[in-house]
């Protein structure tokens, strides 16, 4: 791990929807009208935010939040599978 | 209730000298030890009404689970460090949270029949569990749970009115702490406000340390079943409340009966009042025991939040849950937990593992402590615990705000702690201002 460029993951099927998330990272993360499941608001926060969205991958109680180092940093549609 | 603790580990006799040696448990510092025949008495006795049971940070030295003994003569295990709670909470894998099931630990005779009547999720594994969990949480979502802040704010000031109003001394549980959760599950619900007692009895009935398998179980029947008559009623006249919504979006829907909503919508009720409540009648105590750090938080009520995670770590109200059954044979610290055996995931004791939380026992109001297990984890962790840190924050500042001189009206010694209930609390906090 480095200081390198980072993207957020998240576990739809594992969430439980306790909004931890969403109580600490605001700007990062979302809660779905219809059941309250997680939504991600920013993949790849910036340095303001990062630390609030570490603080919620670590204390989200279902481990839904993974921040992985971002391999396509320059590709928008990186995403998970 | 206790029993009397024997037999001293040998582990640390450096700390807690006050503690004389026969009250400490014997904990299986030796990897798989085959039985722990003096395992001691469970639940054990606070000695300090403001801290988890000496014993526990005895057990914390101890590299694994310790065995204890139950009201029944059977045996199960505490886990009391932080990092193992928190690890076999998260496991949902190895151990199993279904109520009632064989193995599950309990704390007394009514308490197994609680659990074994208990249909709502809290009692259940996955995937059952998400399935209904899924129906609710959007009810206690962050976003829904902010808009609620201005009603929230508004009852606090409002008991609070009627306190001053009323003169010193008050009880601070009867008039503030029990009231204002009542409410803002009233509103929640859509319930009449002054069936609030009734709520609040069957609550109790459930979470005491001495009532009657007879009285624990029709308690329990009789909040279902008056859940079940407010759905009627919300069927006949919808409202904007959590009932109406469910019924609109999954009874209708054909996803949830409307029996199994009287169930969960027990299960929250009992949730809101209990836990809430004495979280502020103990929370208000230990600020009463600090002017130095009460004054500081006054002064900055932007602290507020930082002082509500802080009080939740100290406080932890749930003492005897969690509680885990092991599906595999499993290892931890280095005691083997077999297959079939029970845990008691002791989340006050994890709450001042020295381990994460540096001088532990010592209230710091501006420490990080985020990472409490009040609320629990893995997947039952509380459903509804934005409200309660919104209700916290709230009823926090405004006591601070509105009644600066508030101190205690008789001497602490003669205070009343709930130590006949499984939700922790003071009785009774007679203060004066």
């Amino acid at each position: 791990m480095s200081g390198g460029a980072v993207r957020i993951v998240v576990d739809e099927h594992r969430c439980v929807g306790a909004g931890q998330c969403a109580w600490v990272a605001p700007k990062v993360f979302d809660q779905r009208a219809a059941d309250g499941v997680v939504v991600l608001l920013q993949p790849r926060p910036g340095p303001d935010e990062l630390p609030y969205a570490r603080e919620a991958a670590q204390l989200c109680p279902a481990r839904a939040i993974r921040i992985e180092d971002d391999p396509h940093e320059d590709d928008p549609h990186g995403d998970a599978p | 209730m206790t029993t009397p603790l024997r037999d001293a580990p040998d582990v640390s006799q450096s700390e807690d000298s006050a503690v004389s040696a026969d009250a400490l448990p014997r904990c299986p510092v030796i990897p798989g030890q085959p039985d722990f025949p003096d395992a001691p008495g469970f639940p054990m006795r606070r000695d300090d009404p403001l801290s988890p049971p000496a014993a526990y940070a005895r057990a914390r030295k101890s590299a694994g689970p310790c065995r204890v003994t139950l009201w029944n003569g059977t045996q199960a295990w505490i886990v009391t460090r932080h990092e193992q709670v928190r690890a076999i909470l998260a496991d949902d894998a190895r151990f199993s949270g279904r109520f009632g099931q064989d193995g599950f630990p309990t704390v007394t005779e009514a308490r197994v029949a609680v659990d074994r009547g208990e249909r709502a999720f809290v009692g259940m594994d996955n995937p059952e569990h998400d399935r209904y969990r899924r129906m609710l949480t959007q009810e206690f979502s962050v976003p829904r749970m902010r808009a609620l802040e201005p009603e929230i704010a508004r009852l606090a000031e409002s008991l609070i009115d009627e306190l001053v109003a009323a003169g010193p001394p008050q009880d601070l549980v009867g008039t503030l702490a029990v009231r204002f959760p009542s409410l803002v599950m009233s509103a929640l619900f859509g319930s009449p406000y002054e069936d609030h007692r009734f709520i609040i009895e069957c609550a109790a009935a459930r979470h005491g340390l001495t009532q009657s398998v007879g009285t624990a179980t029709s308690k329990a029947r009789e909040l279902v079943d008056y859940v079940r008559r407010l759905i009627d009623a919300k069927e006949a006249a919808p409202g904007d409340d959590l009932p109406s919504r469910v019924l609109q979006a999954h009874v209708h829907a054909g996803r949830m009966t409307k029996d199994e909503l009287a169930e969960i919508g027990a299960m929250i009720l009992r949730a809101g009042h209990d836990t809430t409540t004495h979280l502020i009648g103990l929370g208000t105590l230990l600020l009463l025991r600090d002017d130095a750090q009460r004054a500081r938080l006054a002064a900055d009520p932007a602290g507020i939040a930082r002082a509500v995670e802080e009080l939740l770590r100290m406080v932890s109200p749930v003492q005897f849950s969690p509680r885990r059954v092991a599906r595999v044979d499993v290892e931890i610290g280095g005691v083997t937990v077999r297959a079939g055996e029970g845990l008691f995931l002791l989340l006050g004791s994890a709450n001042r593992d020295a381990a994460v939380f540096p001088d532990p026992d010592a209230l710091d109001l501006g420490r990080d402590a985020a990472r409490h297990l009040a609320f629990g984890f893995g997947i039952h962790q509380c459903l509804g615990q934005t409200l309660a840190r919104i209700e916290l924050r709230i009823v926090f500042e405004a006591i601070l705000r509105r009644l600066p001189a508030l101190r205690l009206a008789v001497p602490f010694e003669t205070l009343r702690f709930r130590d006949d209930m499984q939700i922790h609390g003071v009785h009774a906090l007679p203060v004066t201002w």
